[in-house]
């Protein structure tokens, strides 16, 4: 086999030609499509396009878009959109469509063949050592299919149009597509920013995609009925999480985690508290070898064991289906035109950028010869990934490179350069035009593909990149596809019933994984709140703005210890009361130290990661306002600490209001808030105790007390009420009556027990019968407990006691109940098991003789 | 030849297993010249699914799932294979020449050259190597029969490398074997197929079992028996021929088939996926291979 039609290819040296401009003509007039847009964008003038950016940015923001980056240590990195849309016309258009569409035939014809007869390899159209050297091509795979003719049912494809106007397609993706919905989360954020100039440009809607896609995940379903659809995810970690969580959304189904499903008699189920449930049609955001830990990749967490079994026996449907990473090979493009011609009798419309494998051995000595100018990747996407432009190698870096090549060619191709076109970008003022790539869409249809009308657009962080993409921190374009007319509405329509009653998180169908989030989501709010409460309180005391007795000091610091579980903290033996700020510093800041705000805060925030899905659209907002306090705590409190450090720790608190407040008032009664606000009833009550057991056991005489009685009631949020309650100077006995059984109190101790018993009793039926369950009963006792104390009599001390001792021994027996009850929860309702292990042959061999 | 093969696997765990997923390749295939008349597997406890396939090279696979609490799982597969005639010694000394088997691979016909292709690669286990390439190279050369030439480097593994169990396991990558001069059976067969893929001949993985005789006078003990491995070396005019390595032999008729695959990983008798279980388990195999018949 010989190198391919040598011409298309720039000899080495010659400059690279001058890109296509998606704007302007070679002789620098506006193209027509591009006139309106430019004259309105113009007309706005450069404030108010600044003004509109900022605004795109915020609703990005509230949104949550993010794209996270694992190699910047786990930080999301806000998600980049231009103000000024890619504009294609309906003729040009049609011409992408199409070949677009062709392309995801041809793909899904290469899927069939390569898992099933092999013409392709048995003719010599493709190498088998192409196809079968690859990690992507799974033996495990041979023979599935999914009802229907088309096994491919998801495709995306990244496209350039070269300096001679022509369309090359840099890259296919056939597993699990990302950028569908970011770019259904740009059209959004663009079409509320600039309403007049998209209704006047008549832009194509994006709908048309994502309706067939819902018609196509229904009609897989192998069980008959209405399919019960889930998106499946790796987590929150990955890259992608926001588009997980918003297309789930969007398309109204419940987004899960390897682990919320499990395999039982021969079916996928989801665990939800009510029970199994059972799964359909899985759409995956999972790589194919995660999927199964049985038969793929055994140390994978990320998967179902037993999914590939099922998917053979035609009781769930996954999509895309397993093994299809196959189609990802980067060497396949090497050989489309063949296969084209052999499926097809044409050659493809829309063509790969020139590829040359080096498994070839006429192609390994092309690239070998013209490393300069080519981009030499790996075939393979997976973790070993490569791609390295030779051009910005030394010499001693490209025999580097030769040399790898020459010890492995199988692994390696080679791709032209491509010079993508150029399109207007709007970085906070006029920038240099950057190149573009624009990722296309297809879903399958009736009889061929759907393609989005549109796409995700990126473009290149300069001049001449190369490569552009996401990691590489690429901004992103709405992609506009021009009407000549206003669109008339003639797209599928998802039929009613094309949704199954019980799924969404509308169906309140929980998986026991996002329960126990949204519990440790109340929790931790909690905590962090009472945490912030008490250090500022303790913070004001110690300025003297609020007084207190000298010698109340150590009490009020050993109950920050006490409080935050910041042990061995101001109980320590070298604790230094007279010198305080370094260790209340730490209790604040310190996120390494277990029980620290900030600490706590983290672990907030990763909680609703768990569970964004599930929270209302809101959260977000509050979130990021979390996030942007916290970063400013270190400086804040770090400064001279005259200037009022507690002001940082006040707007936490409202945060953390405003949160609890969204929680009461947006989420529906159904488990996910019961569990929520259990979590946070729980919390309440245990630190509640640890603050009185900490500053109101031990026995302070005189003016001293009232003083403290009065610092603890401002802790707990409770100096008003009591002040318009008892009208006098505080004395033990009502502060204890107010913050354990005043059921009007929302901060006391009785006040949770009882919206406890609420919840406990709203939980799904328990095999325990008649009887009351376990939690139930902890909370009565609890309950008893304290409505049988006499306040009067534990507060009492006689001559020469120093701590008031049944009164701890009162409140460390609810403490100790309230901590029961939420351990009887986690058995009961939470999964506990640890993953799940290989289980091998562990050492065991074949080792006869 | 008739044989009653009889292999049990049993674990043990520390703690409770909720449930089990498994896949085995436990029960032989038929092959050009084996054939399997009967093939069982009972799995205690009793599981909720278990299906039979036959997989991507063509073994007979089993999966199973077990969703009882337990915390002893024991597997039995049973069969009774028949060795055919034509399991017969190769004549080594005829047949293409190493540089012959070189090129008529890459012809598209016949079609097994294809899948033959398929065993020059590198497979999870197994890499080609220079190391490899040139611990076998003294064995080829272009004018001489391959399969002598294989024959030869079987000869070379068994003289040159000492059989112990305590010198490798399973992760010893080959290139430690290689040094180290010693391993087991499966060791030696991936080293064979190391050095034959990485000089451009098309090997694969065998796992099954050999017939073991008792010292003459004694009683054959039970459960005496193991699972043994080898290898299959392919010529385009020839197809495939057994070595085994550990005895210095050609596979014939004391060697029953279970499955073939790239390397170990391929043809593993049973892998899978178990929630809980604690810590580690206990693992017990035994096997009895039993003549029923001349």
């Amino acid at each position: 086999m010989g190198a391919q039609d040598p011409e298309a290819v720039p000899a080495p040296g010659k400059a690279a030609p001058a890109a296509f401009h998606e704007a302007y003509e070679a002789g620098g007039g506006v193209r027509e499509h591009w006139q309106y847009l430019l004259d309105s964008l113009k007309e706005l003038g450069p404030d108010e396009l600044s003004l509109r950016r900022h605004a795109l940015e915020r609703i990005l923001r509230d949104d949550g878009a993010t794209y996270n980056d694992y190699s910047a240590g786990l930080t999301a990195r806000a998600w980049g959109l231009d103000p000024i849309p890619f504009l294609l016309p309906s003729d040009e258009w049609s011409v992408v469509e199409s070949g677009v569409r062709e392309r995801a035939e041809l793909m899904d014809m290469l899927l069939r063949d390569l898992y099933g007869p092999r013409n392709l390899l048995k003719h010599g159209i493709i190498p088998p050592e192409l196809v079968l050297s690859n990690d992507a091509f799974l033996r495990e795979c041979q023979g599935l299919a999914l009802p229907g003719e088309q096994q491919l049912i998801q495709y995306a494809t990244d496209i350039v149009r070269t300096p001679r106007g022509e369309l090359r397609v840099m890259s296919d993706r056939a597993q699990t597509p990302s950028g569908t919905g970011y770019a259904l989360e740009n059209r959004m954020a663009m079409s509320r920013v600039f309403p007049s100039l998209f209704r006047d440009s008549h832009v194509h809607r994006l709908s048309l995609y994502f309706n067939n896609l819902r018609l196509k995940l229904n009609e897989l379903n192998p069980n008959g009925d209405v399919a019960r659809v889930a998106v499946l995810t790796p987590g929150a970690y990955n890259e992608t999480y926001f588009e997980h969580v918003f297309l789930a959304n969007y398309l109204g189904y419940p987004l899960v985690q390897g682990r919320d499903l499990t395999v039982r008699d021969g079916y996928v189920w989801l665990k939800t508290l009510d029970g199994l449930s059972r799964i359909d049609v899985i759409l995956r955001r999972v790589d194919d070898s995660y999927c199964d830990p049985v038969e793929l990749y055994a140390q994978s967490q990320l998967g179902v064991p037993g999914l590939l079994e099922t998917v053979r026996s035609g009781n769930v449907a996954v999509v895309n289906p397993l093994g299809s990473g196959v189609l990802e090979n980067r060497g396949l493009a090497r050989y489309l035109p063949a296969a084209a011609q052999y499926f097809l009798g044409r050659e493809l419309r829309l063509k790969s950028a020139q590829t040359w494998w080096c498994g070839d051995d006429a192609d390994l000595d092309y690239t070998l010869r013209n490393l300069d100018t080519l981009i030499v990747k790996t075939t393979s996407r997976g973790p070993d990934s490569q791609i390295v432009d030779g051009a910005a190698l030394d010499a001693a870096g490209r025999e580097a490179l030769a040399e790898k090549i020459r010890r492995n060619p199988l692994r390696y191709i080679a791709q032209e350069r491509l010079t993508p076109s150029l399109s207007p970008v709007w970085d906070s003022g006029a920038g240099p035009d950057l190149p573009l790539v624009l990722r296309s869409f297809a879903v399958a249809g009736e009889s061929s593909y759907v393609v989005m009308p549109g796409g995700l657009t990126r473009v290149g962080t300069k001049p001449g990149a190369f490569e552009i993409s996401n990691r590489l921190g690429s901004l992103s374009k709405d992609t506009w596809i021009l009407a000549s007319e206003p669109e008339k509405r003639t797209e599928v329509q998802p039929a009613e019933d094309t949704v199954a009653p019980g799924t969404g998180w509308a169906g309140m169908q929980l998986p026991s994984r996002v329960v126990d989030n949204l519990f440790w989501v109340g929790r931790y709010t909690e905590r962090s709140e009472a945490s912030l409460r008490l250090l500022r309180t303790v913070l004001s005391c110690l300025k003297g703005e609020h007084s207190i007795d000298p010698a109340s000091r150590p009490l009020l610091l050993r109950a920050v210890t006490h409080l935050t579980g910041t042990y061995p903290g101001f109980l320590g033996k070298n604790a230094d009361p007279s010198a305080p700020m370094p260790e209340l510093h730490s209790v604040v800041l310190d996120a390494k130290r277990v029980g620290s705000i900030t600490w706590s805060l983290h672990a907030l925030l990763r909680a609703v990661d768990q569970v964004k899905d599930f929270m209302s659209a809101d959260t977000q907002r509050i979130l990021n306002d979390l996030r942007d306090e916290m970063a400013l705590l270190p400086d804040l409190l770090r400064r001279d600490y005259s200037s009022a450090p507690e002001e940082a720790l006040d707007r936490l608190v409202s945060i953390l209001l405003a949160l609890a407040g969204l929680s009461q008032e947006s989420m529906v009664r159904g488990q996910g808030w019961h569990f929520l606000d259990m979590g946070r009833r729980i919390e309440r009550s245990v630190l509640t105790i640890s603050l009185l057991r900490s500053l109101l056991v031990p026995r302070v005489q005189g003016e001293a007390e009232s003083l403290l009685l009065e610092t603890v009631l401002i802790s707990a949020e409770a100096l008003m009420t009591y002040r318009r309650r008892y009208q006098r100077n505080v004395n033990i006995d009502d502060a204890l009556d107010l913050l354990l059984l005043e059921p009007a109190n929302p901060r006391s101790l009785m006040f949770q027990l009882e919206r406890l018993d609420e919840h406990l009793r709203s939980l799904p039926d328990s095999p325990d019968g008649p009887r009351l369950p376990r939690e139930q009963r902890l909370r009565l006792e609890a309950a008893s407990q304290l409505a049988l104390a006499d306040l009067a009599e534990l507060a009492r001390t006689g001559e020469g006691e120093y701590l008031r001792g049944k009164l701890d021994q009162l409140l460390a027996r609810i403490q100790r109940l309230v901590t029961e009850i939420a351990g009887a929860l986690t058995d009961k309702y939470f999964e506990h098991t640890g993953g799940h292990q290989p289980l091998g042959l562990s050492g065991r061999r074949e080792e006869s003789q | 030849m008739k044989y009653r093969i009889r292999h049990r696997t049993r674990y043990e765990y520390q703690d409770v297993v909720s449930q089990c997923y498994s896949m085995t390749h436990l029960l032989p295939r038929n092959t050009f010249y084996q054939r399997c008349n009967r093939a069982s597997i009972s799995i205690n406890p009793l599981p909720a699914t278990g299906n039979d396939r036959t997989d991507y090279f063509g073994n007979h696979t089993y999966h199973f799932a077990v969703q009882y609490p337990h915390r002893m799982l024991e597997v039995v597969a049973e069969s009774e294979v028949e060795i055919l005639a034509q399991r017969q010694s190769l004549a080594l000394d005829f047949g293409a020449t190493c540089a012959e088997v070189r090129t008529l691979l890459y012809r598209l016909e016949p079609e097994e050259n294809l899948r033959a292709r398929e065993f020059l690669l590198d497979s999870p286990k197994i890499s080609r190597s220079d190391a490899l390439a040139d611990y076998a190279r003294d064995s080829f050369a272009d004018d001489r029969p391959f399969f002598s030439c294989v024959s030869e480097l079987t000869a070379r593994i068994y003289s040159e490398f000492s059989f112990d169990p305590r010198s490798t396991e399973v992760s010893t990558p080959l290139e430690e074997v290689l040094k180290l001069r010693a391993g087991v059976c499966q060791d030696f067969a991936h080293l064979a197929i190391g050095c034959l893929r990485s000089l451009g001949y098309p090997a694969r993985y065998v796992s099954g079992y050999l017939e073991t005789v008792p010292p003459p006078g004694q009683k054959k003990l039970e459960g005496a028996d193991a699972s043994h491995a080898w290898f299959s070396a392919y010529s385009p005019t020839e197809g495939w021929a057994d070595f085994d390595p550990t005895n210095n032999l050609m596979a014939l008729e004391q060697h029953i088939t279970t499955a073939w695959g790239r390397d170990y990983s391929d043809v593993t008798p049973l892998k899978g996926s178990v929630l809980g279980g604690g810590a580690g388990h206990e693992l017990d195999v035994a096997v009895d291979v039993e003549r029923i018949e001349a």
